[in-house]
């Protein structure tokens, strides 16, 4: 990551100083992330060590007993969470590409709007969703979505003759086939118009020159986006990508509030199951969550180091 | 600027289709994304609930928002998240342009480990139990301060700082440091003026991650006076059974009106917001 | 076999990776300990003040009690008065910590391993059987045996149930109360039925089928409204089954003990089978709503009571006594016919003795461990003799706080002043009498946290609520209850709960939702949790 030779902007090699000399010069530097620094170790690091509980019975009442690789074993025998794991990476995967792809085309239309008035209207209006809480946009689609006659969309389906008017509705919500789907549409719906914000920020600094000499060369709309937005926009595009790559084992709440029991099969995510195992039960072992989530903690760890490899190999950094 | 002229002329002629159906797709998916908040709008201000769309209420009533204004339980939250989501937006932001701007120093010494021992909290985490024992330790919990600090150190939107701050041209720091200014100096000089675009959208990006937290009022607060809008909102919706009690039931019509105001002060805040995102440009043309 | 073989390198690799990354772990201060540092909200229980004062005369000075949903003096509902008044009565400080009640148990267990013990605590009867065993509950029973409140004991068979080897480790001062079937008058008349006619599953389930075929509702569409709405066709907890006994019956599809004192699955039987295919049933005709997969207790109820009918249901099995009156203010509200019918159970039900009575909540007191009991029997004395004294502190416990929730002084008031919905209500000077709701005035309060109609020691100073839904509710289910078996405990079972009620759900989505083979869904559910379920038997029978 570091470079052997630095250079200055003007291309001038920079003779490298000792060690001790460049932290004293930069001094001021570190003590800018001193606040960062303590706050993380407070906030962030101090709990780690709770990560220990992961070979321990624990429980709210007594005192912690050490039981070994016990957590583990059990996990890795169970089916339910290797289903969950599954389906995390699968659900956030997809999640993360879905959302993003409407996200860049949407900010790349956006981008050639000429009435500014109507670009400021529809960007106003597609960041709303993101605005509303998961629980209340389950709560909003799950009665839009309702398979009984209080249902409006499927209401619409039989009025159009979609599906027969006396049948029972879809149950978008507790179907195994559709479930998926309905899941990245609320996805799309939430989160594409937020998701623009850093698009159409990169996008607001392009130079206007690039389009212009476009324009001479006689270029179409079309065209000016494949070759001039679209690389432009690259770097953020794997930037956004690789940073949510790192995220994508923590997805709990999208899922948690749309999904139920008879979608457990393409639904659960690893959060959820850990959320089950210590929530639902009267005198939960948080052992078993801890070990839980320390397996997750690993994955996640193993993708970030992959995320950081692919970064360097395609664009000749890692990700920070 | 001539030259400008010449071109804009033939360009408007060319793509009147490509502008046409850039409209109507636009006009479309903006109609699908307004149906739910359509519903959710009219919903607050109807006085009989319904299930089925409607374009207008059928009976107009304000009673959804008045009640909201009026009842303690419900505006003390409101009043909670107003002042957590402005303390936790301006930490956040604190926080992330000083961690962004040391990052963004290519020749820092260090610097890559500085960076790890941030990614790796984005990774790994204590756990539930863990965190609440030190949230404990700290006297965080039960006290609505918790949403302050819970969300003040987001590695995701530092590292977004970090890109913007690495898009100010290096030949600016340069200027600023022959003229003798120290590290902090440049900072607050020269970067935050330019940053401004940058710091209204990842300050807009944390002030909605401390408005919609739920997540953490559940797990930390447990004092009624504690908890912010989004607790109470979902606790209006999908409060679970409280058997032999007599609950008294919220309506469609409030908690319709709850979604709204939930919504409310961002499509306040937006416009005034808008006018640094545009202001990206500027940042843009400097470079290069 | 081979999947052993998995785990075990899947493990080793798990320790060689936590070698390779062990960073952070150096730092002192380990959350492990504290855990058993008192806190300035626990100073009073800290086992050295205690034996200290160790001495016969132990001098409380503050109760800190945790609580759920179920004190409905809640802060924005009066909660300050009932604090003032109730320390005023006993003389000591009360310190009341309520917790959510939709998140009451997880929000506990948090407490707990944070050391933060309260002095006392109120359990379900499933939390009540887990911690228990533990140790952490302190043995009242010769405290409740001494107790002044036996003279008035009403009902002593609750509290006798409780008793764990005969001993007991927390207080009910109510019985558990259960759910009854109320149907909608309106949508009987319009179908042309009557509830006496509802004899049988047979009747209840034609009942069912015409409130979707025909048009109750009276909108003029057929087939938009439905029989019946609950909360799960299985529910979450004990006693699982109450929101639908007319299609579960003679089943109860959780662990439980025979008659010959052996526990035993009921999940396992044929009665469970039958159970899912009559569900199976009524979910393809219609009879009972779809959404009853995933609605809540609140939308079914929402849904229930709506003002927009379409897509509601004829029949709702809810809580009996004071959500009789609850549900019909809603119907009131909404403006819906709130004629509502409860309904005899039907012969099926009938057979094994009624709607259930679930298992009741208990007070716990909080054991310091400490080997003196002074301060436990100096906290039963000022928390659950006085909630049984049949007096003040019973009557805070039952209305809440004097000239706040309920009076004797006279008074007139209105509730929805000014629509048609208006009520008046004038009480003489004398007359006891509940107040408007604090936080609603268009509400008539109704009880605190004890339901006077439930308790195992009744008030001795006259004080009766007259809401007369509530009264005859209350009765209904007394007439026409049986007492739910005992939830199970057992290290196996506390620990794999979870697992089980989610391969019990799969089974009851696959049969009914998807329509599946019963058959072949029980085998799935046996080769899941099988094992386990064995072990907790075996564990339970020893």
């Amino acid at each position: 990551m570091s470079k052997k030779v630095v250079m200055t902007s003007t291309g001038v090699p920079v003779r490298e100083k000792p060690l001790g000399l460049r932290i004293w010069n930069n001094r001021g530097y570190y003590i800018m992330f001193l606040p960062v620094f303590i706050f993380v170790l407070l906030i962030n690091y101090w709990p780690m060590l709770g990560v220990r509980y992961a070979f321990y019975d624990y429980k709210p009442v007594g005192e912690p007993v050490f039981v070994g690789m016990k957590h583990f074993l059990k996990l890795f025998e169970t089916d339910a969470f290797w289903n969950s794991f599954k389906n995390t990476l699968e659900l956030s995967i997809m999640r993360l590409i879905l959302t993003n792809v409407a996200s860049i085309v949407v900010s790349v239309f956006l981008n050639e709007m000429g009435n500014l008035l109507a670009k400021k209207t529809l960007q106003t209006l597609i960041y709303l969703p993101h605005f509303m809480s998961w629980a209340v946009v389950a709560s909003i689609f799950s009665l839009l979505l309702s398979p009984s006659a209080t249902g409006m969309v499927n209401g619409w389906l039989k009025d159009w003759g979609v599906i027969p008017a006396d049948g029972m509705g879809i149950y978008f919500l507790a179907d195994s086939k559709v479930w998926r789907p309905i899941f990245y549409l609320i996805n799309i719906w939430k989160e594409t118009g937020w998701g623009t914000i850093i698009f159409l920020a990169t996008l607001s600094g392009i130079n206007p020159e690039l389009y212009e000499a476009a324009d001479i060369d006689g270029a179409t709309r079309l065209q000016k986006i494949r070759y001039v937005t679209m690389p432009a926009l690259s770097n953020t595009i794997i930037t956004v990508l690789v940073l949510n790559l790192a995220k994508v084992l923590n997805m709990f709440e999208p899922v948690f509030v749309l999904y139920n029991n008879a979608v457990y099969d393409v639904a659960d995510v690893i959060s959820t199951y850990i959320y089950r195992q210590t929530f639902a039960i009267a005198l939960p072992n948080y052992g078993y969550s801890t070990a839980v989530g320390l397996f997750r903690s690993l994955v996640g760890g193993a993708l970030v180091i992959l995320c950081n490899w692919l970064s360097k190999k395609v664009r000749g950094r890692g990700i920070v | 600027m001539a030259k400008e002229k010449v071109v804009v002329k033939p360009k408007k002629k060319k793509i009147q289709l490509f502008d046409i159906v850039n409209y109507i797709v636009f006009i479309i998916l903006g109609l699908l994304i307004m149906v739910p908040i359509w519903k959710v709008l009219v919903d607050s201000l109807n006085q009989v609930g319904v299930y089925q769309f409607r374009l207008w209420p059928e009976q107009f009533t304000w009673d959804g928002y008045r009640v909201i204004i009026e009842t303690e339980a419900l505006y003390r939250p409101f009043i909670n998240s107003v002042v957590t989501t402005i303390l936790g937006a301006l930490l956040g932001l604190v926080l992330s342009t000083l961690g962004g701007y040391v990052l963004a120093q290519k020749t820092l010494p260090g610097r890559d480990l500085l960076a790890y021992f941030l990614l790796f909290t984005m990774i790994f985490s204590g756990g539930m139990i863990p965190e609440y024992l030190v949230m404990k330790e700290l006297h965080l919990v039960n006290s609505m301060w918790i949403l302050v600090v819970k969300h003040g150190i987001n590695v995701y939107n530092l590292v977004l700082m970090k890109n913007f701050f690495e898009n100010i041209p290096e030949s600016l720091y340069e200027a600023a440091r022959i003229d003798g200014c120290t590290p902090a100096g440049i900072f607050l000089k020269i970067v935050l003026p330019l940053s401004k675009a940058a710091l209204a959208s990842i300050g807009l990006m944390f002030a909605v991650t401390v408005w919609n937290d739920y997540t953490n009022v559940k797990i930390y607060i447990t004092d009624p006076t504690q908890v912010n809008f989004q607790y109470k909102l979902r606790n209006m919706i999908m409060d679970g059974d409280t058997p032999t009690t007599a609950y008294q039931v919220s309506q469609t019509t409030l908690f319709n009106a709850g979604i709204v105001a939930a919504v409310l002060p961002f499509m306040a805040l937006y416009p005034f917001l808008q006018k640094y995102f545009v202001q990206g440009v500027n940042i843009g043309a400097v470079k290069e | 076999m081979k999947k052993k073989l998995i785990s075990m390198l899947l493990a080793t690799a798990m320790v060689v990776s936590l070698v390779g990354c062990g960073g952070g772990a150096t730092e002192e201060a380990a959350p492990a300990e504290t855990t058993t540092e008192a806190t300035t909200e626990t100073k009073e229980e800290a086992p050295a003040e205690t034996t200290e004062a160790a001495a016969e005369e132990y001098k409380l000075e503050s109760v800190n009690m945790v609580v759920n949903g179920t004190l409905t003096a809640t802060v924005d509902n009066g909660q300050a008065d009932f604090e003032k008044q109730w320390e005023d009565a006993v003389g000591v400080d009360l310190i009341i910590q309520q917790l959510d009640h939709s998140g009451y148990v997880d929000a506990v267990g948090r407490l707990f391993a944070g050391g933060d013990y309260p002095d006392v605590i109120i359990m379900s009867a499933d939390m009540y059987a887990q911690y228990a065993p533990t140790g952490l509950l302190w043995d009242m029973t010769e405290a409740y045996e001494n107790a002044d409140f036996q003279a008035r004991m009403t009902l002593p068979a609750i509290n006798e149930a409780l008793k764990k080897d005969g001993k007991l480790y927390g207080f009910a001062p109510t019985y558990g109360n259960g759910c009854v079937t109320y149907v909608k008058k309106a949508w009987l008349d319009a179908v042309g039925m009557t509830a006496d006619s509802i004899k049988t599953y047979d009747d209840y389930y034609n009942m069912l089928l015409a409130f979707h075929n025909e048009d109750p509702d009276g909108n003029g569409v057929k087939g938009d409204t439905y029989g019946v709405i609950a909360a799960g066709f299985l529910g979450n907890e004990a006693p699982y089954i109450n929101y639908l006994p007319e299609f579960w019956q003679d089943a109860y599809p959780a662990i439980l003990q025979g008659e010959d004192g052996v526990w035993y699955d009921g999940f396992q039987t044929d009665a469970t089978k039958a159970a899912l295919l009559r569900l199976q049933q009524a979910y393809k005709d219609g009879a009972i709503d779809p959404e009853t997969l995933t609605a809540s207790t609140k939308i079914a109820r929402e849904k229930w009571f709506s003002n927009d009918q379409t897509g509601s249901a004829g029949v709702f099995t809810y809580w009996a006594g004071s959500w009789y009156q609850t549900l019909t203010d809603n119907l009131i509200k909404n403006e819906v016919n709130e004629e509502l019918v409860q309904l005899a159970p039907i012969a099926e039900v009938e057979a094994i003795g009624g709607y259930l009575n679930r298992e009741a909540p208990v007070w716990c007191i909080i054991d310091d461990g400490d080997g003196d009991n002074a301060r436990e029997q100096a906290i039963f004395d000022a928390f659950i003799e006085t909630m049984m004294d049949g007096d003040v502190v019973q009557t805070l416990w039952t209305y809440g706080a004097e000239d706040v929730h309920w009076s004797t002084k006279a008074e007139s008031f209105k509730t929805n002043e000014g629509t048609d919905k208006e009520k008046a209500y004038e009480y003489a000077e004398g007359e006891f009498h509940l107040k408007q709701s604090p936080n609603d005035p268009n509400s008539v309060w109704k009880k605190n946290h004890l339901d006077p109609a439930l308790v195992v020691c009744e008030l001795t100073n006259g004080f009766v609520d007259t809401a007369e839904l509530a009264v005859a509710g209350n009765k209904f289910f007394t007439e026409n209850c049986i007492d739910a078996p005992l939830s199970p405990a057992s290290e196996t079972y506390t620990n794999e709960s979870g697992t089980i009620y989610d391969a019990k759900l799969a089974v009851v989505t696959e049969v009914v939702v998807n329509g599946g083979d019963v058959d072949a869904a029980m085998e799935t559910y046996v080769a899941t949790v099988g094992s386990i379920i064995d072990q907790c038997l075996s564990e339970l029978n020893q």
